[in-house]
């Protein structure tokens, strides 16, 4: 049984369970809180406030996701007390002077830290706000100030703002929680990059993902678990082109819920392991859904749901689900939902769920008729031109409404009011990034006259939006290459050998004719006879000469790079 | 000796016209009663044949809409819109082939997809949705491995079924991106899995016809020639057109029709005139339009008469 409580204003979940105690504090604030400019804050007030928590031998963690930031706690009463008052009083005075070495920190971790399967999926379905500011890299920490940390802590770590679940018998005394006051921060609305779904577009090889957004319901959740047991029956069972294909089940905002399926395989086997997952995601939809699977998922998260019962493992998703505005179920309300689901309910989600997806695979599933995600701009700005130097193709148009990359087949435009993150390099090298995920490089060194180009984007994008970088490296800073002529083969011995016949065919042949056909017209001043053969001789020589020094040029290459290559298209 | 060449499906087999007048009257129901009653190759035939005929795509989506479990009809308007996107393209080879052609194939392929999918979702054991799949996979480029999930597919369905296995010979040919080494031993691995006297052998034949094909002039006959070749072709004639459980099943007559022009371009006249003897009248299309100036009715002619004469004289 949940009991519901409060401390020091911050609403609170009980129950009892068969271990150590556990408790977690809980806010309402992640990456979907986070402007690109900003990212990366959330993690870094969370490493602030439990480096004062310091090396204590008890078992602690803390954990930014997408919409919320978890403090969790497991040992004895007294050590519980002591870590989450430890944190609320370091929520309330972050150790500034740690600032730039848990800055230092975060881009170790993010180094060492393997990205999700479905990042990229985010980015693609959300662009670069909200739900998909977190498949970007913690971009904005060089720019975040102490004041950013102030505001950020004043306006979502407040008591309005927690929540907090205790798994024991009962609230540890001396428990204080002594947050500031704000408001309760409501969860942003997910923006949408996608003019249509479902819709797919290009993926690394070696991996097929589809996800969705479907309402949160116990039919949902068995459906994600059926989706799970038929893939993994075609793609590994059945044709062997699978090792890994799994799905994910993650409640999103207050009543929905993302589902990912994703399969692994060899890079060559991917256009068949997304025909499979098709065929598969269409079979539900056409309402073939076996009963056997439905009863066997269900009976599965039902054991599940009531051994999580006995150890409170329900508690930290019940609690943070207050925090989204979601109701409290108790086991058995929800073992009730779960056994009333009938293949019927799995096939409507299903439908549900193939009208918004989105693939994400190395080949197009426009086949399949999902429409290809626009992955560029729709119009270009207006205003100054400036030419691409070298072997570089787009041209950088920049004009008071924002910055274009035009080539022939490719446009990318940031608008400056759409524009939510611009990484300035000092050497003048900018990373504009617009709200719907196009970015736009601009690189003096790359445009005729582009430091003028970075003059005005440096006018017009908001300071606020901008995050200064450190010093690139000189090899870091791309420089355009001259149309090289040059060849980059090496001459074989047998090119080096038919390139030095030919010069020692070629060149006697040049110096006689040619000196012959000099001779003949110098002679024209001197000797009036046989003027016209002088002349006919004289020209045939002219011909000959030529081919002579043609051929001494073309034995000259061979000898030196091998034989010419015909043109490439 | 007739004159007469019948290259029709409906001359090899009656049955097409009874689909072709039922669907002329717009009569599903009767077009269903001739499908129900043949056997999967032989509906599977019945079914592309008739999704020649123009002007279906309306009644075969009103089909579905009465009933989405009719793979019959899936299947029917899968292959008929695949036939609508290559008629646009032309049979030509891809570098004959203009940008907005393959633009509007691409684009009435996927609109075949968009109903097979739908039907293998319901029905996924009619092997005719996968004939059909096998046919567009192929037109879209959808890559070997979809290929060969789909031809697996297919195979476990019905090992042994002939429209599906000449779909996916046409894949393996370097034309559309397979190679010469997949190509002969998956046709003769193929034969070698029918039971003896199955049209399969024809696959073995068929392979070496589209690799002599690829061949310039003089290479490509000294190629059919080549021992290990011709004793190929000698062997899957055997097992099939010439062996004594050879029937006039689906698909016999594409099977002997490949082994009289691959006999005829060879010169061999007596295993040609045992061919045309078998075939009579009948013939097919296919291979006969790659020899000569491709006109398949007056090549076959002028082989068949050429052969018999022989054979009489013999």
């Amino acid at each position: 049984m949940i009991k519901k409580f409060e401390v020091g204003g911050v609403p609170g979940l009980l129950a009892p369970t068969t271990g150590p105690m556990q408790a977690g504090l809980a806010f309402r604030v992640g990456f979907t809180d986070e402007p690109l400019a900003k990212r990366g804050i959330t993690h870094l007030i969370e490493h602030l406030s439990l480096h004062s928590v310091g090396v204590a031998d008890y078992h602690y963690n803390g954990a930014t996701g997408v919409e919320f930031t978890r403090f969790h706690m497991q040992g004895a009463e007294k050590d519980v007390v002591a870590f989450l008052n430890g944190v609320c009083a370091a929520l309330r005075d972050l150790p500034m002077r740690r600032l730039a070495v848990e800055k230092e920190v975060l881009e170790a971790e993010a180094h060492g830290r393997s990205a999700s399967v479905s990042e990229p999926m985010w980015l693609w379905r959300h662009g670069a706000r909200d739900y998909g500011a977190g498949a970007y890299p913690e971009w904005g920490l060089p720019s975040i100030t102490e004041d950013d940390l102030r505001a950020w802590v004043a306006r979502y770590f407040t008591r309005e703002n927690a929540v907090l679940w205790v798994a024991g018998d009962a609230v540890p005394a001396g428990l204080e929680l002594d947050l500031p006051s704000g408001t309760r921060q409501p969860l942003p609305e997910p923006s949408s990059a996608l003019p249509v779904t479902p819709a797919c577009f290009g993926g690394s090889p070696g991996l097929v993902a589809w996800d969705t957004v479907v309402p949160r319901s116990a039919a949902s959740s068995v459906f994600a678990e059926v989706l799970e047991r038929m893939l993994f029956r075609e793609l590994r069972q059945e044709s062997g082109l699978s090792y890994a294909a799994q799905t994910d089940y993650q409640p999103t905002g207050r009543d929905r819920v993302v589902i990912t399926a994703a399969a692994d395989c060899l890079p060559e086997n991917s256009g068949a392991v997304l025909g499979g997952m098709v065929d598969v995601l269409a079979t539900l939809r056409a309402g073939r859904v076996d009963p056997a699977d439905v009863t066997a998922v269900i009976s599965k998260r039902v054991e599940g749901l009531r051994h999580a019962e006995e150890v409170a493992a329900r508690l930290p998703g019940l609690a943070v689900g207050l925090l989204a505005g979601r109701d409290v179920l108790d086991v058995d309300e929800q073992i009730a939902g779960l056994t009333a689901v009938t293949p019927a309910d799995v096939a409507a989600v299903a439908a549900g769920a193939w009208a918004n997806g989105l693939i994400m695979a190395p080949s197009r599933a426009d086949w399949a008729g999902f429409a290809i995600a626009p992955p560029e701009s729709l119009r270009a700005v207006t205003g100054t031109e400036f030419k691409p130097l070298g072997d570089v193709t787009a041209r950088l148009v920049v004009g008071p409404e924002g910055a274009s990359l035009v080539e022939p087949h490719n446009l990318l435009t940031v608008r400056f009011d759409e524009c939510v993150l611009m990484r300035a390099w000092p050497d003048g090298g900018r990373q504009l990034i617009g709200a719907d995920g196009i970015v736009v490089w601009a690189e003096p060194t790359l445009h005729r006259g582009g430091r003028e180009a970075v003059k005005l984007i440096d006018a017009a994008v908001p300071p606020e939006r901008v995050v200064v970088q450190a010093i690139r490296n000189p090899e870091q800073i791309p420089q355009p290459r001259t149309r090289s002529t040059t060849p980059t083969t090496t001459a074989s011995t047998s090119d080096r050998v038919s390139g030095i016949l030919g010069l020692i065919v070629f060149w006697p042949l040049t110096l006689i004719f040619g000196a012959l056909g000099a001779l003949l017209f110098l002679s024209l001043s001197t000797d009036a006879e046989d003027v016209e053969y002088t002349i006919v001789i004289g020209l045939l020589c002219i011909p000959v000469t030529i081919i002579g020094i043609i051929g001494i040029r073309r034995s000259l290459y061979r000898m030196r790079y091998g034989p010419r290559k015909s043109r490439q298209r | 000796m007739s004159d007469t060449v019948l290259l029709d499906a409906a001359s090899a087999y009656p049955e097409v016209n009874n689909v072709l007048a039922a669907l002329r009257g717009r009569d599903w129901s009767a077009v269903r009663a001739v499908l129900d009653a043949a056997p999967p190759v032989g509906r599977s035939i019945l079914i592309r044949a008739a999704a020649d005929e123009a002007g279906l795509e309306e009644f075969l989506r009103y089909v579905l809409s009465a009933d989405p479990d009719d793979t019959a009809a899936a299947a029917m308007l899968g292959m008929h819109l695949i036939d609508i996107g290559w008629k646009i393209r032309s049979g030509a080879r891809a570098q004959h082939v203009s940008g907005d052609q393959f633009v509007a194939f691409h684009d009435w392929l996927r609109r075949a997809e968009v109903v097979l999918l739908e039907g293998v979702a319901r029905r996924p054991d009619d092997p005719a949705l996968w004939v059909a799949r096998l046919t567009s996979a192929r037109g879209l480029e959808l890559g070997l491995a979809e290929t060969r999930r789909r031809y697996r597919k297919l195979a476990a369905i019905d090992p042994h079924h002939l429209p599906g296995q000449n779909q996916y010979l046409q894949r393996l040919c370097p034309k559309w991106s397979g190679s010469w080494e997949l190509l002969h031993a998956w046709c003769r691995e193929e034969m070698l899995a029918a039971p003896p006297g199955a049209v399969q052998g024809a696959l073995v034949v068929d392979g070496h016809i589209e690799h002599w094909l690829e061949l310039d002039s003089g290479a490509d006959l000294t190629y059919l020639r080549n021992r290990p070749v011709r004793q190929e072709i000698d062997e899957a004639a055997q097992r099939s057109v010439l062996h004594p459980d050879f029937r006039h099943d689906y698909g016999w007559v594409q099977a002997a029709s490949s082994f009289a022009m691959a006999y005829s371009v060879l010169g061999d006249r007596t295993a040609a005139a045992s061919m045309f003897t078998l075939l009579g009248d009948l013939g097919t299309d296919l291979p006969w339009c790659y020899v000569g100036d491709g006109n398949a009715a007056s090549q076959i002619r002028i082989h068949r008469q050429r052969s018999l004469r022989r054979g009489k004289a013999a």
